[in-house]
């Protein structure tokens, strides 16, 4: 296969600890290597910005409620319409966009892998389906079982095992890589019109409490060994006053020890669970807790879900913040059943400046990731497309970088903010370094992506390659964020597997990515227990046939599995 | 002051696409330039020269332009999008959203104007003086807002869901309408000089005038008693009452 060189490039690979080297990175055959022949390819980078391609470790880019948000918003589907060219197909949407866009979007800002957050295992099918269409980009998902009647029964029976073997059973099932929990419990209680309250208000019929599930699926996560934490959105999502929840959630999992060297538990989408107050009236940013809990505590890792102001769709598999959503802003909702195991909601909304709420969640999503001193411990994310679409990271990274960026933005955004946030009294200002970590080796090493080569340029890695036309030396950040954003919304090239997919920001080729997910294993006992209330279940309660249900190998392209045993 | 005319060459049987006949576009430009301009025909992209002969006199900015289109472009959609100034007479029939999204100056269509006449319009003037199809004025699928502000005046009769999504503006129907005039209107006046049908329902705020007959009312209004609007009285309707409204609806 080609050989490439790219010579005099400015590398940022925090992984491998080099900040800012001019150096050369040799390719062959798709993987980073030492030294090449003097037959490759050349790329002079001319001392431009070179990052490993972008991560994503939440993102909702493939499924069944980004499909209801393409049905339901046809307004957003105007937007951003670009027709087909030779090498790809047409663009459209902003927030929701077409299968083919959404890979395109990430492969031209430099991203070259990204997670979708959220599968329910009775619509994987559907996930994978997309998944087969969205070209470029490396994909993996997060298999959801925050309310499942199989995790709730094991836990009422007290049978750790059996929920190690469903989890096990589930991401094959599904495909998936990881433990989505999504408000705990609170899918569950949606389906008789309620909700749970807090971490200790027991599921109806179930009997067992959020603070159990966190806590059992966190123990099964480390008894399968499995490459990721537990991925946690809160409960309590969106309420004035949450924060307590949140802190009480970060406390749950302190003294579970990973069996791998990361974290014991991810917290997503912080900035929707740090509010302070009682009602829409007072809330404040309670930020600065959740960023003093960090800095002292070092079994966690959060994302930030900056919002955006202007249009996004917000879907969750959190049933009842939805409807809680549609009611307040009149706006369209869809509302989802998953049958044994969760439920979802999709709402189209509007940030904007002048809303002191909207500027307060704005302003939180800043504090988090610029209070908490260890840039591992916050990935960037938007939680696409709640907080806003993917599109903007750039935009969010020019925040972090500038003080006078985020003067200037603050300027137009409604004054009571300020009163009730810290985000004006903030100097701290981001390197390249501190943003490559936010972008792609902190995404890669949360995820467990470290060893299949993602997030670095270390030897060996995947030659995932991002370069910016942009030169460090000569670019002050904290004032040229017009610049600085403009080059990394279009990458000058993104390189995928040694090859080049973009150049100066359009896309040159489109090969599909691989899907990511992991096999493991449960002792044979607990699997025969779990298997034999599995279909029970599905005789009972399921509408579809145990046979029809689990993702067919024929629906993974591409795949690469990892398989990780019991301990 | 720049003229243009514009004669199609060819019965049109395809749908054109001509967001680019505009005065902005077409000021200060020559009939070779203009000509150069794209329009798609289905999914082919075509010069303007090619569908249209094309005659420009002086030359100056949108303001001043003048685009007159003699022939049948009964099926040429998009006349006039996005204008800011200018005017564009049309002597004949247009096809879909003839001054869609339009921010300023006038258009006038002596013939009939096809749906989505004025889609989310922000400003400036559409007189159609013959009928007018569906959703006159309206929000195109999704939107929250249909016409925002400026007026569009039909001398005929409009077809159903005049002024759908309604937040601003004014549009005035000197014949019959269909039925659901002004559904889900938000702001903004409708005046219906004819007959219509179910005016209004899940209006929230907004004005609607009927002086015509009213077939039927939607049973979600409150009756307000007389009132005078311009001298003529009328039953006044404060609703929709199912989404909390205060809309305003007149009835002979």
């Amino acid at each position: 296969m080609s050989e490439l060189l790219i010579k005099n490039a400015v590398v940022y690979d925090p992984i491998n600890k080099v900040n800012g080297e001019k150096m050369d990175i040799a390719v062959k055959d798709g993987k980073i290597v030492d030294s090449i022949g003097n037959g490759a390819d050349v790329i002079d980078a001319a001392g431009r910005l070179v990052y490993p391609g972008g991560v994503d470790a939440h993102t909702h880019i493939a499924g069944s409620k980004v499909n209801i948000g393409r049905i339901m918003r046809p307004d957003d589907s105007r937007l951003n319409n670009k027709p087909r060219t030779k090498i790809t197909r047409p663009y459209t949407g902003y927030t929701v966009p077409n299968v083919y866009a959404m890979g395109y979007g990430y492969a031209e800002m430099g991203y070259t892998t990204a997670f979708e957050a959220a599968i329910p295992i009775l619509k994987a099918r559907h996930t994978h389906e997309e998944f087969e269409e969205i070209p470029i980009i490396d994909k993996g998902g997060l298999t959801l079982f925050s309310s499942n009647w199989m995790v709730m029964d094991a836990i009422r029976e007290d049978d750790l095992d059996r929920v190690a073997a469903y989890v096990a059973w589930g991401l094959e099932a599904s495909r998936g890589w990881g433990v989505k929990i999504v408000n705990p419990g609170g899918g569950e209680a949606w389906g008789f019109g309620k909700n749970v309250a807090g971490l200790d208000d027991p599921v109806p019929n179930f009997e067992v409490t959020p603070r159990q599930i966190i806590r059992y699926l966190a123990e099964a996560n480390e008894k399968l060994n499995l490459p990721h934490s537990i991925h946690l959105h809160c409960n309590n999502l969106g309420k004035p006053g949450n924060y307590t929840t949140t802190l009480e959630t970060f406390d749950i999992c302190k003294d579970i020890k990973p069996k791998r060297d990361r974290q014991a538990v991810h917290l997503t989408h912080i900035q929707f669970n740090s509010w302070g107050g009682n009602h829409w009236g007072d809330m404040e940013s309670k930020g600065d807790e959740i960023a003093k809990y960090m800095n002292k505590n070092d079994h966690l890792t959060i994302d930030m879900g900056q919002l955006v102001f202007g249009s996004a769709t917000t879907m969750t598999a959190d049933g009842p913040v939805q409807y809680a959503n549609a009611k307040l802003l009149k706006a369209r909702w869809a509302n989802g059943d998953v049958e044994l195991e969760d439920a979802s909601g999709v709402t189209p909304l509007s940030y904007h400046p002048e809303s002191y709420i909207h500027g307060i969640m704005w302003a939180i999503g800043l504090e988090l990731a610029l209070l908490t001193e260890d840039p591992w411990k916050v990935l960037m994310t938007t939680d696409h497309p709640n907080g806003g679409p993917y599109v903007n990271y750039p935009d969010v990274v020019t925040l972090l970088m500038s003080k006078k960026k985020r003067e200037e933005a603050m300027a137009k955004i409604a004054d009571l903010t300020f009163e009730r946030t810290s985000i004006a009294t903030i100097d701290r200002e981001l390197d390249w370094y501190d943003i490559a970590i936010k972008t792609r080796s902190a995404h890669s090493k949360i995820l467990g992506m470290v060893e299949y080569g993602k997030g670095h340029l270390g030897v060996g890695a995947d030659a995932d390659i991002a370069i910016y036309d942009l030169k460090p030396d000569e670019t002050d950040s904290t004032i040229e964020y017009e610049k600085v954003k403009a080059a990394l919304r279009r990458a000058a090239y993104t390189i995928k597997d040694g090859a080049i997919v973009v150049k100066d920001g359009e896309i040159t080729a489109t090969p599909m990515g691989r899907t990511y997910w992991v096999k493991s294993t449960a002792p044979s006992d607990a699997h025969d227990r779990m298997m034999a209330d599995l279909k029970m279940k599905f005789k009972n309660y399921y509408s579809v046939n145990f046979a029809n249900y689990m993702v067919q190998d024929e629906y993974v392209h591409n795949p690469v599995i990892e398989e990780c045993g019991y301990a | 002051m720049q003229k243009i005319t514009l004669v199609p060459k060819e019965q049109f049987k395809i749908s054109i696409e001509a967001e680019t006949i505009t005065p902005d576009n077409f000021a200060g430009k020559s009939a070779q330039d203009i000509g150069a301009m794209i329009a798609y025909e289905g999914n082919t992209p075509r010069p303007l020269s090619e569908l249209f002969d094309i005659t420009v006199d002086g030359s100056a900015d949108a303001a001043d332009v003048k685009i007159e289109i003699n022939g049948n472009v009964a099926r040429v959609k998009r006349i006039g999008e996005g204008m800011s100034a200018g005017e564009i007479v049309v002597n004949g029939d247009v096809d879909m959203r003839c001054g869609a999204l339009m921010r300023g100056g006038s258009i006038t269509v002596t013939g009939y104007a096809d749906s989505w006449v004025g889609r989310e319009m922000r400003g400036g003037e559409i007189t159609v003086k013959g009928n007018a199809g569906f959703y006159v004025g309206a929000g195109y699928r999704g939107e929250p807002c249909g016409m925002t502000g400026g007026k569009i005046t039909v001398f005929g009769n409009a077809r159903d869901y005049v002024g759908e999504h309604l937040c601003g503006g004014e549009i005035i129907i000197k014949g019959n309408a269909g039925i659901l005039p002004g559904v889900s209107n938000k702001g903004g006046k409708i005046i219906i000089e004819g007959d219509t049908d179910m005016p209004g329902s899940e209006m929230t705020k907004g004005t609607i005038i009927v002086k015509g007959t009213v077939t039927e009312m939607m049973p979600v209004y409150q009756n307000e008693g007389i009132e005078t609007v311009d001298g003529v009285e009328y039953t006044k309707y404060v609703g929709d009452v199912t989404v909390d409204g205060v809309g305003e609806l007149f009835v002979k």
